[in-house]
């Protein structure tokens, strides 16, 4: 719109056309400076709102399960009971001592003589995917002894019934001169904790 | 004599007038107000909306701080219930693992013939694990094999070759928990030792063991 057009015009219309004018600016800057922060500020809180709702209900559905999650802990921690009832600990921080105090009287109960404990080589379980914190392993004992081969036999059934998870892993019998006096070696198993995988 | 209309028109350009009923002079600025409200209307409904949105968000990071605390113990209790899990898991494979021979080595006195004398009986011993494998930068926590074998081996003294066959024969069932229906003979020979006058034979046999499998 040129000067001559305007300078044409009447006053009324104008002012008219000011007044349109500064409205729509009005409305320009009322788009840019309100509407627009206010409608991303908006898109913001509703995200914002989204997230905390998820937590909400994530939050409440772990609380309406939580008698679920004691009972399942109580449940595992009774049947770990077993395991634990079961393990090697140490004596002393010697394994070997601790199993000569289980197994003394069985050995003894069986007859057989000149029995040595040592140690053997542990071997690690194989592991769950994830990895526990804590580890197991199978700790094992070697049992030296002499005696006869029904006093052997009569040694691994009341150790097996007294000690269901202790297995074995060696056997060796060697006859000697004398059939009662046979060298017998055991190797016996027995589950153990092991070690951390982090800390 | 043509008639012509003369048409004067005294008007200045600005003293003209539209024909229109509809003037745009009155129009434009109703509309540019009418503009301006509907954005002032829309504006009032986002900020109300604004202002919802925030009051139930501050609503529910108040109820979330409430239960925190609740939230933080059961959290605890479901990671402490997950490592017992896994922690079982693995003692389950140990427990599958259990070898149970004292019953077939009792059973097994029982079947040896009378012409033969058991000098050694003995299970192989195991090869060392490898957990630290070339090329790794640590040693691993656990074997990636889940399955063990070992060998039975059985040797004696015999004055022939058939009570050895009959003892083959009778560990051929019922000691499957002991043996499987694997097996060699790794020698069999004369021996210089002697009984009733004639020389022995010495026999060792190897049998495949059943597999510690350690596994659910």
């Amino acid at each position: 719109m040129n000067g001559g057009v305007f300078d044409n015009m009447a006053p009324t219309a104008k002012r008219s056309f000011i007044v349109t004018i500064v409205l729509f600016a009005i409305a320009v800057v009322i788009y840019l400076f309100c509407l627009q922060p206010c409608e991303a500020e908006l898109e913001r809180t509703k995200r914002s709102l989204s997230e905390l709702q998820d937590k909400q209900s994530r939050m409440n559905a772990d609380l309406k399960n939580a008698g679920t999650v004691k009972k399942d802990l109580e449940e595992l921690k009774a049947a770990l009971k077993l395991y634990q009832d079961a393990m090697l600990v140490p004596l002393l921080e010697s394994y070997a001592m601790r199993a000569k105090t289980l197994l003394d009287p069985l050995i003894l109960g069986a007859g057989l003589q000149d029995v040595q404990y040592n140690n053997d080589t542990f071997r690690a379980l194989p592991l769950p995917n994830p990895m526990p914190r804590q580890l197991h392993t199978r700790a094992a004992i070697k049992v030296n002894a002499t005696g006869s081969y029904q006093q052997a036999i009569s040694f691994l059934l009341r150790l097996e019934k007294e000690f269901p998870l202790v297995s074995l892993r060696q056997l060796g019998i060697v006859s000697q001169a004398s059939p009662e006096h046979q060298a017998l070696t055991f190797v016996l198993e027995w589950p153990a904790k092991g070690g951390l995988t982090r800390k | 004599m043509n008639s012509s209309s003369l048409h004067l028109n005294l008007l200045k350009p600005t003293e003209r007038r539209s024909s229109s009923p509809i003037r745009l002079r009155v129009m434009l600025p109703i509309c540019a107000i009418l503009v301006c409200a509907g954005l002032l209307c829309w504006w009032g409904m986002l900020f109300t909306n604004l202002m919802m949105a925030k009051t139930q968000a501050s609503g529910i990071e108040e109820d979330l701080a409430n239960k925190g605390k609740q939230h933080a113990e059961i959290i605890k209790l479901r990671d402490e219930a997950r490592e017992l899990k896994l922690q079982l898991e693995q003692l389950d494979y140990y427990k599958a693992g259990v070898r149970s021979v004292a019953e077939p080595l009792a059973k097994f006195a029982e079947i040896v013939p009378m012409r033969v004398q058991i000098k050694e009986m003995s299970f192989s011993p195991l090869p060392a694990q490898i957990l630290q494998p070339p090329g790794a930068k640590a040693p691993l926590f656990g074997p990636t094999e889940n399955v063990e074998t070992q060998k039975l081996v059985i040797a004696g003294l015999t004055t022939k070759e058939t009570p050895v066959v009959s003892l083959m024969e009778s560990l051929s069932s019922g000691f499957e928990k002991l043996v499987t229906s694997e097996r060699k003979i790794k020698s069999f020979r004369q021996d210089n030792a002697e009984a009733e006058g004639r020389k022995l034979l010495s026999f060792e046999v190897e049998y495949t063991m059943p597999e510690r499998r350690f596994a659910k």
